[in-house]
């Protein structure tokens, strides 16, 4: 690749390219606001001008110019911070500003708002603007999002998004010169599924999420990797939280799974977070009929007893599993079936998914499988009920593990759980099952726990815990380790890590994950089909 | 004594013409063009080359060069759109042509359009113009009918047809990106630059945009041929010029000189010196956006060189004159207050200063003015300069740079007084 050099520094560019995105996939910065990767360039904020000293030819360019729209050439040199530059930035601070309310001590954005750090980092600090300022109320957007016209900067990035991104087109420019505004039509409430996307392009606080509105300080926010649970999609997210609460999630990018996006009804998983109603809290055991609180201690003598006298085996033991359920507490599930009870009656509810074709890639991101790792359930081997006879595996069931809370709106299966011997539930909220179990392992939840899912293009991705769980509640991979210890009488040592269960998976299934490494698994996770390939040159070269 | 030169007004100034087919027919119309059909398409384009022909719409670009970007063997079609959009202050002579002349035009359009292999081309007109979109649509009606536009241009083998499209009233649409947005039904936003709209302008294709008084000049060289037409004007500015002349002048009206006669004959022979006997104070000398000059500024050669040299711009060729009871001050508000009106708004250095700029100058008219005041106005026009998206910026802080340079003192008056 050709290079260019921007402060004396090469930087490697593709033919074509702009200096602004060389610039930053080389990592370094250039101040710029209405500049997005995804969306198409207008250069009109005027805030990433640059000095090209050089033009690549020996010449310099006759005035400052935007780097966003301004080709590199090879050999050009630029400089970022002579003091032409700087005039330059300060002049466009200053205009940005003359309208700007600054109302930063009430605005969501203050803390993460790029005016702000641009204005911290390359204006005067001084206005001289002595008349009033422009004023427009606020605005009822849509249906995730509001519209605070005054912090507008006129990026224009939103109204790009509805034409370039959604294709919905539902935002525009209205009036001109200093009366500009960016609105939607006709007063109409936006319908798209992605808005939430539109408060985070926005550089300022004039697209806000409502369900983040007045909840938090920015800067309050402590932010954990993770894979979103609305759909098979698995969009990269964070989880971000505060005093063990969270209080948004934002799409994390990923180039191979949602690239900078992530849809509305993923943004509102939080709330099932947070949720306390439901929540599984404490271990219970049916004691005379009555679901009774119990130690952990006593639930699993209790499940010990009851196995001893039962005795379950084959065909009398039957696993639901439902695909919120991570790979390693899919595997360990697995496991515990066949080893103790020989046993590879795993079932998951099957579903036939379909996903919007469409020219606009956003619009392909929701899925109608409203689950993150049916992919997973499929390539551990567990039985898809749909070619599966599930109805029939449980009428001989003696034991009924329930991990989850699989087939709730199936009522022959729960009808059937009445049915046998000794039920067991795995999960970290009530639900149908709850009322039928006899023996309540209390879980954690998306937040709380670690693990992996695989996407529905078996992009394999793991996440991380951000709240502290309750000390009455364990992970399910703990759980069904445990389970799987005392069935088996191998001792339990110390409570056992992640990462060893994850080794363990890796291991075991070495032909489907590689061996991996649970380091080796990164934030942007890995696609199996790279994962065969690598392991296949590998195998090779060996 | 200075005298018009007749090249595009000859008909104009002829008694009892009236522009229909007819009469233009009469008057030799419609020779050019079969001229240039006989001729390669690359042919024509180096004769408008040869003929040193600068665009008329503001910046004076050779129009053969960018005839000669156009992109080739795209795969994609061609267009001519012609800026008809006239709307910078103190210009009025499309207008003429398309009102009075229409034929004349179309022809040199209808050459562009072969010489260019378009088989569509589009006039884009200032909506307010209903006289001149009346006449022109009437003109281009009457070509379908003879069977000179259509599927065979002039009964030959080329095919053309021509649409007449109105604009809405908005100056920044005079800019030719934001034109071509607003052709395609857009809002009319000036374009990043590049691509330049000979790579991807009219629905992404290759597209040239030219002024009405361009492309008329087409058809003269045509006629007269290369030599004989530079030979009207000054070195490098060849032709002969339409000149707007307005302001405080006994006779403003619609001019034709060849490039380079001076400015102040045009002011004092043609448009018979300033009104009432008062004294000349000043020359806005190429529409409102450009650098005034003062009185006695203004003995130079009237074309693109020499009025660039002098600090100024010829631009469309808007003289707008004013004399000496004339409060500069006022003007440059009228000045601003149009800016601030028209621009778009995407950028934002136009955007937040054509509006701050109306605001310090409304002050100033409300004697409310002070030195740190006029500091910051020439400031806040000075920064507009060279730093937006598109001219319009540059547009509006010339008047203002120069004005505080030229006629400091006519601010002064205008500083608060305590009282
Ligand atoms: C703000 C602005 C307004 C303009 N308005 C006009 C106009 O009304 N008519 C025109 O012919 N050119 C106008 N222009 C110039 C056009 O962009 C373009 O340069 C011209 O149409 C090219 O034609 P020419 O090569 O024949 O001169 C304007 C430019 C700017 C920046
Ligand atoms: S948008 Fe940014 S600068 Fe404006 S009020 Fe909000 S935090 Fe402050
Ligand atoms: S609302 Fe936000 S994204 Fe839209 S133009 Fe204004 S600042 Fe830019
Ligand atoms: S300079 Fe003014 S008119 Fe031109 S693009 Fe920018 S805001 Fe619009
Ligand atoms: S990022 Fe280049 S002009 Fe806005």
């Amino acid at each position: 690749m050709e290079v260019f050099y921007i402060d004396d520094q090469p930087v490697p560019f593709e033919k074509g390219e702009k200096i602004l995105s060389a610039a930053l996939r080389a990592g370094l910065e250039i101040p710029h606001f209405c500049y997005h990767p995804a969306l198409s360039v207008v250069a009109t904020c005027r805030m990433c001008l640059v000095d090209v000293t050089d033009l690549g030819n020996g010449r310099p360019a006759p005035k400052l110019m935007t780097s966003c729209s301004t080709d590199a050439m090879p050999n050009m040199r630029i400089s970022t911070q002579n003091d032409k530059v700087q005039e330059g930035r300060e002049l466009v601070m200053e205009y940005l500003l003359v309208n700007h309310p600054l109302d930063c001590p009430i605005c969501d954005q203050s803390g993460e708002c790029t005016l702000q750090d641009h204005s911290y980092a390359h204006g005067t600090g001084h206005s001289e603007m002595e008349y009033n300022k422009r004023v427009y109320g606020w605005r009822d957007i849509g249906t995730f999002v509001q519209l605070e016209r005054n912090r507008c900067i006129h990026c224009s990035r939103c109204d790009r998004f509805t034409r370039e991104i959604t294709g919905t087109d539902e935002f525009g420019m209205f009036n001109r010169g200093h009366e500009l505004t960016l609105d939607t039509f006709s007063d109409r409430a936006m319908t798209n599924h992605f808005q939430g996307n539109m408060a985070d392009i926005c550089p300022v606080g004039a697209i806000t999420e409502k369900e983040f509105r007045f909840k938090r300080r920015a800067w309050k926010l402590r932010k954990v990797p993770s894979v979103c649970t609305g759909c098979s999609t698995g969009c990269n997210i964070t989880i971000e939280h505060d005093r063990n609460e969270v209080l948004r999630l934002k799409p994390r990018e990923n180039q191979d799974v949602n690239q900078w996006w992530m849809c509305d009804e993923g943004r509102l998983t939080y709330q099932q977070m947070n949720e306390r109603e439901q929540r599984l809290a404490k271990p219970m055991g049916r004691v005379k009929g009555k679901l009774l609180q119990v130690t952990w201690q006593q639930l699993y003598d209790a499940v010990a007893d009851r196995l001893e006298a039962l005795k379950p085996n084959g065909e009398q033991v039957v696993a639901l599993v439902d695909t919120h359920s991570t790979l390693e507490e899919m595997f360990l599930l697995r496991r515990l079936l066949q080893e103790v009870f020989s046993s590879d009656q795993v079932f998951y509810p099957q579903q036939d998914w379909t996903q919007p074709e469409s020219e606009f890639f956003i619009e392909t991101l929701i899925t109608t499988d409203k689950a993150p790792n049916q992919a997973g359930a499929r390539l551990l081997g567990l039985k898809g009920s749909q070619e599966h006879d599930v109805i029939s595996a449980m009428k001989s069931a003696k034991l009924l593990l329930v991990l989850g809370n699989p087939f709730i709106n199936e009522q022959p299966l729960l009808d059937l759980a009445g049915t046998t011997e000794l039920m067991v539930h795995i999960a970290s909220r009530q639900s149908e099952w709850t009322d039928r179990a006899d023996a309540i392992f209390p879980g954690q939840n998306h937040a709380e726990k670690e693990g992996s899912f695989l996407n529905k293009q078996e992009h394999w991705q793991r996440f991380w815990p951000a709240l502290r769980p309750s000390r009455h509640v364990r992970p399910e991979w703990q759980i069904l380790s445990e389970l799987l210890h005392m069935g088996t009488a191998t001792p339990v040592q110390q409570t056992p890590q992640f990462s060893q269960i994850f080794q363990q998976m890796t291991s075991i299934e070495h032909k489907l994950f590689g061996n991996l490494a649970l380091e080796k698994l990164g934030e942007s996770g890995i696609s199996l089909a790279d994962l065969r390939q690598q392991s296949d040159t590998l195998a090779q070269t060996a | 004594m200075l005298e018009e030169t007749l090249v595009l007004f000859r008909n104009i100034r002829t008694p009892g013409y009236d522009g229909t087919l007819d009469s233009y027919r009469k008057a030799g119309g419609y020779q050019s063009l079969p001229k240039a059909l006989a001729m390669q398409p690359e042919e024509v384009i180096a004769l408008v080359k040869e003929a040193g022909l600068r665009g008329r719409g503001g910046a004076g670009f050779p129009t053969g060069l960018k005839w000669s970007f156009m992109a080739k063997n795209t795969g994609k079609p061609s267009y001519l759109v012609c800026n008809a959009d006239e709307s910078e202050p103190g210009t009025c002579k499309d207008r003429e042509l398309m009102l009075k002349d229409p034929h004349l035009f179309l022809e040199g359009m209808m050459i562009g359009c072969y010489a260019l292999g378009c088989h569509h081309g589009y006039i884009y007109v200032r909506g307010e113009y209903f006289p001149a979109i009346k006449s022109l649509n009437k003109a281009i009606d009457d070509c379908y009918r003879e069977g000179i536009l259509g599927p065979k241009l002039l009964g030959g083998d080329y095919e053309l047809d021509l649409t007449v499209h109105t604009g809405a009233g908005a100056y920044i649409c005079g800019e030719e990106s934001a034109l071509l947005d607003s052709l395609e039904g857009k809002r009319g936003h000036p374009r990043v630059k590049p691509p330049f709209p000979a790579v991807a302008g009219f629905n992404s294709c290759p597209t040239s945009v030219n002024n009405v008084e361009t492309l008329t000049n087409v058809t003269a060289i045509l006629e007269m041929g290369a030599d004989a037409y530079k030979s009207l004007g000054s070195p490098n500015n060849a032709g002969t010029h339409l000149v707007s002349l307005s302001g405080h002048v006994n006779r403003p009206g619609v001019y034709e000189v060849a490039m380079g006669v001076g400015l102040r004959e045009i002011i004092q022979e043609l448009g018979g010196g300033v009104r009432g006997g008062k004294q000349l104070k000043g020359v806005i000398p190429g529409g409102s956006s450009s650098p005034v000059l003062r009185a006695d500024e203004i003995d130079i050669a009237y074309d693109f060189d020499s009025v660039g040299k002098a600090g100024s711009m010829m631009g469309s060729s808007a003289i707008m004159v004013f004399d000496e009871d004339t409060d500069v001050v006022k003007l440059l508000h009228r000045i601003s207050r149009f800016y601030n009106h028209e621009s778009c708004g995407q950028c934002t250095p136009c955007r937040e200063g054509t509006h701050w700029a109306r605001q310090l100058l409304r002050d100033f008219l409300q004697n409310n003015g002070s030195e740190r005041k006029l500091n910051r106005l020439q400031r806040v026009g000075r920064n507009m300069g060279g730093t937006t998206l598109c001219a319009l910026g540059d547009a509006a802080s010339m008047p203002i740079v120069s004005f505080l340079k030229k006629f400091p003192d006519d601010f002064r008056q205008y500083y608060a007084t305590a009282s």
